[in-house]
């Protein structure tokens, strides 16, 4: 049974999950690709929600600067360190019992849309790793791990599938993955992990060139990719070798030659190209990659896309990642998302979409101005300076990783509207204190609400492995309206 | 439910106790087998046949009603929930007796159909009075398949029809016993392209197939397969996959950014180039040197790790699954439920490389205990927990490459077989704990393979002679592929990432000019004869000076800075050192040694910079107790495309310092305390040991042209991640065999693709054809090895009309690329 009984087990579409299933399983036997577990296929939930986005806030944003305003003070010389928790002062949202950040005003204009966990937690991997902690937060499973873990949106692809028969299931928008640090480590959980490339990211890193990546090759005439394919066909239907013709992997071959040539030519791909939006409306997205990444995510939603990743970006020191002008670099990241989640949530609901679209913001951890890690850690501080009290403006901010209390914003997706839920406490340490709840439970949360088990599970070298770590995850159900 | 946990929980511990004392006590378990041979009563033929009809279907097996299972006597006595099932000696305790007797319908066994006759019940209660012994060994479980250990001589079927392969005397009895027919040979040019394919991962070249086909010779088949397996360089070139994924090796992924990895790449391709014994290969990689270390070392995330993905955790995972298809990951964490394998196994096995004693583990708790070194196959010997690491680990390289460890090499060979079939005679290749097709073929394959010197190629040899690789794919319709798999013939396979870029690289001559791997791409004899003599001079720091002998442990920093005129064509570089050395060039890591009798070489074509200046940075150590001489040799040749040769040798030029740079070989801030290097007086044993190997393998690593470069040897780009290589975090011994739509979109509009395309185009368009169709069948003749059929040139040639242009040329490189006749090898 499902750990959350929302309403009477109803087995969603139950025959065709288990046809799809059957399939695959067949299909992936002679690989020694991992096989749905017969207890994994049992007892789906009920899905709240069609598609999923993730707003990801790389490099650790801070929650007291954010959704959970704690005491304000203002920059002044000489302010003891320790008496500042947040650099913002909290301003009023739709929820008369909700109150974030200056900065984030539209964003508290439809707070009474909005799920807000005050009380997400993450576990402490000694000396903090950003990259790792991401792959924690992505997969569920702290890196290494002996297999290749699974991204949730691989988990999204592999059991749920394509919404649209020839939209990628699984996008991901706005992380470079050359060029930048740590890219490595990025990597190694931006994959399909043990489900293959096949369920692996379609990786978007700049949306205005989003286009392409379902356009044909740079410089070929649309006539000309046409005859192209048809030459392909051709020289296919001539083949002499008919006995291989029925020869499976030969067939799965040209299927998926046929899905993409589908969706470079479909007129889904238009999804793809922001520059079609209207302009008052790409100009409200308008604020950054970030911003235009919104914009995309709503417009692949639209045209049947499962999950969609939108990042800030991580790119050490960058964004999120303040070790220094934390306030400073906080201002400008407000202004980077406050009017394009606004916008995104205010375009699904205008559109009839919220309700069956789960959008979360999420970070792999929180931040604060004095503790690094959480109470107890062994963390070791990673500031550039040191000092008891504000100097100049750069000292200003939250410098320090911090993995005992954070928060997460969900809208839509069959959450509850205008709901608060946990707390973290009022005075240093920030540590969740009322109901936490941990990257486990969160993604059992979110899997539910898309209609997979927190205990879903496959064999992979014959092993069972989870959607939520061990199948341990259980979901919040105070969460669900 | 919550009720009865309390008396499960006893009744587990009762279990284990039992447990603890069959195991403990030799005696006590001889005494229970005599007590069962010489009793009133027979265990196997009275009780067994009573348990079996009435209690079998709920307890036996994976079943186990009320939490009770009967599969062995400690569990047949420990009971389920409800508490203990026997007590051996005492009938009137226990639930059995009262479960069968009973006529409370709630507490009855069996629950339904007829009661226990009452003859039955008697032997019940006389056999739980006299002890409830149990026949050693017997469970009512059904017997799991557990691989034999040592290796067998297998006898083979006759010879049928003059087949007289040991392979296909194996197959030939196979199919013949399962009533199937024999696959029909393959033509000359389709075994042609299998074959390059498999053995050195490219196309034949039109010209090499023409020749091939001509050729009238009767063994021209076996003629190929040598001389394909005698390419050593592409050899190496293609089995760098393998071998990279099998030891996840690569040139960038997690770990090396904090220093925690390390690449064994200069090693593993040297080790492919010169065919080093496959026994060997894996002593060196158990019990490494520094340049084989990145393997048994592991990957090493910043921060602190479960218990179960410790290095040394990493290590016993890495051997066991590398070398024996084991898979040690569950018992890392607890006794698996899958198979055989005990915590204490996986910890005992870690422990080879525990420095320190290594804490136990269960599910990430400690378990207040040590586990000390020790391996999986006793019987062939134990390790001695008690010597130092270093010891510890030759210790298991000699267990694992014991010669009576069948299991090393039927894991190798079932490997082989898979790469080059299709489908591993166990399947999936990693899982040699369970039952192989057929026993004989895996145990002749492994036997033959060491009575051949572990020699990797001679296997590949064998299997590509045999008629049965020699005949066509069987054609796999989804239905027919289940677990109860039976051999048909060879199953078609995709080419991997690197086989399909190579294969378009060599079809549109757009491969780069230089790779990411730092390997020597030549087969370097030392001994070959050769009238080179050596311009290196010895040379050191100011501690080699007239009448002075450099101290032990002394570490220099030794560099020369030169210019190169010309474009280079060829370059390369021989160094030693005594005692040990690290060559960074343009602050590139490009050889390293630890025994100065062992010349080491480095390609330079791709790292010296054409027309500029360039700088060879040597760190150099000193080794042995007390004062002792030191010296570094090294000869560096250049030809430029001029025909010039410049040479670049330790002498007086070169300077050294004191100040070493990190290990990335570039200092953050260059020292200034540079001076002349000292030429040291070369010892006769310097001279003697070094300078003909030097001067010979120098001249070879200059000769001839640069082969093709290959993408075993670049870093992932994004169309070879799509089209299945792996990151390398893990180990990989079987990639997907499905082409997936984000891979066919990247294939229809990826700009990687399209770029090589496109500068194939352009090179082709460029070229004289007789006609468009001339450029049609030279194409089909490399993709494809075999000739466009009327219809298919006719279509072709209705795409490219009438003269050729380079959009028409791009346009049909994609359209045959993306074939399946093109993808697959088969």
């Amino acid at each position: 049974m499902s750990t959350l009984d929302l309403h009477q087990p109803e087995y969603f579409a139950r025959r065709d999950f288990m046809k799809k299933l059957a399939a695959a399983t067949a299909a992936a036997w002679s690989a020694g690709e991992p096989r749905l577990m017969a207890a994994g296929a049992a007892a789906q939930p009920r899905a709240t929600a069609d598609s999923c986005i993730l707003l990801w806030m790389a490099g650790g944003m801070a929650a007291p600067d954010t959704w959970d305003p704690k005491r304000y003070l203002p920059f002044k010389v000489g302010t003891p360190i320790k008496d500042i928790l947040s650099t913002f002062p909290a301003i009023d949202t739709a929820v008369d019992n909700i109150k974030i950040c200056q900065g984030l005003e539209n964003i508290a204009s439809v707070m009474d849309r909005a799920t807000l966990i005050r009380s997400h937690y993450q576990a402490d991997l000694g000396s903090i790793l950003h990259s790792r902690h991401q792959y924690h937060w992505h997969t569920g499973y702290v890196p290494p791990q002996t297999v290749a873990a699974p991204h949730i949106g691989a988990w999204m692809s592999k059991v749920l599938g394509p919404r649209n028969p020839v939209m990628p299931a699984f996008i991901n928008i706005g992380q470079r993955l050359e060029g930048v640090g740590e890219n490595e480590e990025v990597k190694a959980f931006t994959t399909g992990g043990f489900f293959g490339n096949e369920h692996g990211p379609m990786n978007l890193p700049y949306p205005e060139e989003a286009a392409q990546a379902v356009r044909p090759p740079k410089g070929m005439e649309p006539g000309r990719f046409e005859s192209r394919e048809r030459l392909f066909r051709k020289l296919l239907d001539k083949n002499p070798n008919r006995e291989l013709m029925s020869d499976y992997q030969q067939e799965s071959m040209l299927r998926s030659m046929d899905n993409a040539y589908r969706l470079l030519s479909s007129k889904d791909r238009a999804a793809f190209d922001i520059t079609l939006e209207p302009k008052d409306s790409y100009a409200k997205y308008n604020t950054s990659r970030f911003g235009q990444g919104c914009l995309l995510a709503r417009r692949l939603v639209e045209s049947g896309a499962r999950f969609v990743e939108v990042t800030t970006e991580y790119v050490p020191f960058l964004n999120y990642d303040t070790h220094a002008n934390g306030h400073t670099t906080m201002e400008r990241m407000h202004t980077e998302i406050d009017v394009p989640v606004t916008q995104l949530i205010l375009d699904l609901e205008k559109r009839g979409m919220l309700d069956r679209t789960l959008v979360v913001i999420a970070s792999e951890f929180s931040r604060d101005m004095i503790m690094e890690g959480k109470p107890g850690s062994a963390a070791n501080d990673q500031t550039t300076f040191k000092v008891e009290t504000l100097q100049e403006m750069k000292h200003y901010g939250q410098h320090r990783h911090f993995t005992g209390g954070g928060s997460v914003v969900m809208f839509g997706g069959g959450m509850k509207k205008g709901f608060l839920y946990g707390s973290t406490a009022d005075e240093r340490p920030l540590i969740a204190v009322n109901n936490p709840v941990s990257i486990c439970d969160l993604h059992a949360t979110i899997m539910t609400s898309m209609g997979i088990s927190p205990k879903t599970q496959f064999e992979v070298e014959q092993r069972p492995f989870y959607v939520t770590e061990d199948g341990k995850g259980v979901a919040v159900k105070e969460l669900f309206s | 439910m919550l009720k009865k946990t309390p008396r499960r929980k006893n009744g587990r511990t009762f279990a284990v106790s039992q447990d603890i004392i069959v195991m403990r006590s030799g005696l006590l378990l001889l005494f229970i087998a005599s007590t069962s041979a010489f009793a009133a009563l027979d265990f196997s033929h009275q009780v067994v046949p009573i348990l079996r009809t009435h209690c079998a279907e709920c307890h036996t097996g994976s079943k186990k009603k009320g939490g009770f299972s009967m599969n062995d006597r400690a569990a047949f006595i420990a009971g389920g929930e409800n508490g203990a099932a026997v007590v051996a000696g005492d009938a009137t305790k226990g639930l059995l007796l009262e479960a069968i007797t009973t006529s409370d319908e709630d507490k009855q066994m069996p629950p339904k159909g007829k009661r226990l006759p009452a003859a039955e019940v008697a032997i019940l209660k006389a056999w739980i009075n006299e002890g409830a012994s149990w026949d050693a060994g017997f469970t009512f479980k059904k017997a799991s398949y557990e691989p034999p250990l040592k290796p067998r001589v297998v006898e083979l079927p006759p010879v049928v029809e003059g087949r007289a392969n040991p392979v296909d005397r194996i197959v030939d009895a196979h199919l013949l016993k399962n009533n199937l027919e024999r696959p029909s040979t393959l033509t000359d040019e389709a075994f042609m392209r299998r074959l390059t394919l498999d053995l050195v991962g490219l196309l034949p070249e039109p010209v090499a197939l023409a020749a091939f086909v001509a050729d009238k010779a009767p063994d021209k088949r076996a003629k190929l397969i040598k001389a394909t397996l005698g390419k050593d360089v592409a050899y190496a070139d293609h089995w760098l996959t393998f071998w990279n994924d099998l030891l996840r090796n690569d040139y960038t992924g997690t770990g090396f950014i904090t220093g925690g990895r390390k690449q064994i790449t200069t090693w593993l391709y040297k080790s492919l180039v010169d065919n080093k014994p496959y026994n060997q290969m894996a002593r060196e990689l158990i019990a490494p040197t520094p340049e084989s270390a990145g393997f048994s070392e592991g990957i090493k995330w910043r921060g602190t790790v479960s218990a179960g993905q410790t290095t040394e955790i990493q290590f016993a995972q890495s051997v066991s699954q590398t070398f024996l298809g084991i898979n040690m990951k569950c018992a890392s964490c607890h006794d698996s439920f899958i198979d055989r394998w005990k915590l204490d196994e996986a910890y005992g096995l870690a422990a080879v490389v525990a420095e320190k004693p290594l804490e136990v583990f269960r599910c990430d708790k400690p378990e207040g205990r040590t586990q000390k070194a020790s391996w999986l196959f006793p019987e062939l010997g134990q390790i001695d927990a008690s010597k130092p690491v270093a010891s510890r680990q030759q210790q298991l390289a000699a267990l694992m490459t014991h010669p009576q460890n069948g299991r090393f090499t039927r894991t190798i060979v079932n490997r082989l077989w898979h790469r080059l079939m299709g489908r591993g005679i166990v399947h999936p290749v990693d899982t040699m704990q369970t039952e192989p097709w057929s026993a004989d073929l895996l145990d002749f394959l492994a036997v033959d393979f060491a009575e051949n010197g572990y020699d990797l190629k001679h296997t590949m040899e064998l299997v590509c002679a045999s008629q049965i690789y020699q005949s066509k794919v069987q054609v796999v319709s989804k239905d027919t592929d289940s677990p109860t798999f039976v051999f048909r013939g060879p199953r078609s396979k995709r080419l991997t990432a690197e086989q399909f870029v190579d294969a378009v690289w060599q079809i549109t001559s757009a491969a780069p000019a230089r790779v990411d791997a730092v390997v020597v791409r030549s087969k370097l004899d030392p001994k070959a004869p050769s009238d080179e003599k050596p311009a290196a001079q010895w040379i050191w720091s100011a501690s080699a000076a007239e009448g002075k002998v450099p101290a032990a442990g002394e570490t220099i920093a030794l560099r020369r800075k030169f210019s190169v005129k010309g474009e280079i064509r060829r370059a390369g570089a021989v160094i030693t050192c005594d005692n040990e050395y690290t060559l960074y060039v343009n602050g590139r890591q490009m050889s390293s040694g630890t025994n100065w009798e062992s010349v080491g070489s480095a390609s330079l074509e791709t790292v010296l910079k054409s027309n500029g200046s360039n700088e060879l940075l040597v760190v150099a150590k000193n080794a042995g107790n007390g004062p002792n001489a030191a010296g570094l040799f090294v000869d560096v040749r250049i030809v430029t495309t001029d025909g010039k040769e410049q040479q670049i040798s330790s002498d007086a030029a070169w300077e050294w310092s004191p100040t070493l740079p990190p290990a990335t070989g570039k200092y953050k801030t260059t020292p200034n305390n540079w001076k002349p290097a000292t030429i040291v007086a070369a010892l006769p044993v310097w001279s003697g040991k070094i300078n003909a190997p030097a001067a010979s393998m120098l001249a070879q690593l200059i000769a001839g042209d640069i082969p093709m470069a290959r993408d075993s040897l670049m870093k992932s780009d994004f169309l070879t991640r799509t089209l299945g290589r792996p990151n390398r975090d893990q180990i990989v011994s079987m990639r997907p065999n499905d082409l997936g739509t984000l891979e066919a979109i990247d294939l229809a509009n990826g700009p990687i693709l399209a770029g090589i395309l496109d500068a194939g185009a352009k090179k082709l368009a460029s070229q004289t054809w007789a006609s468009p169709e001339a450029f049609v069948e030279w194409l089909y003749r490399f993709a494809f090895s075999r000739s466009p059929t009327p219809e298919e040139l006719a279509a072709a040639r209705e795409a490219l009309g009438a003269t050729l242009s380079e959009e028409g040329v791009q346009d049909m490189l994609w359209a045959v690329c993306m074939q399946p006749e093109f993808q697959l090898v088969r």
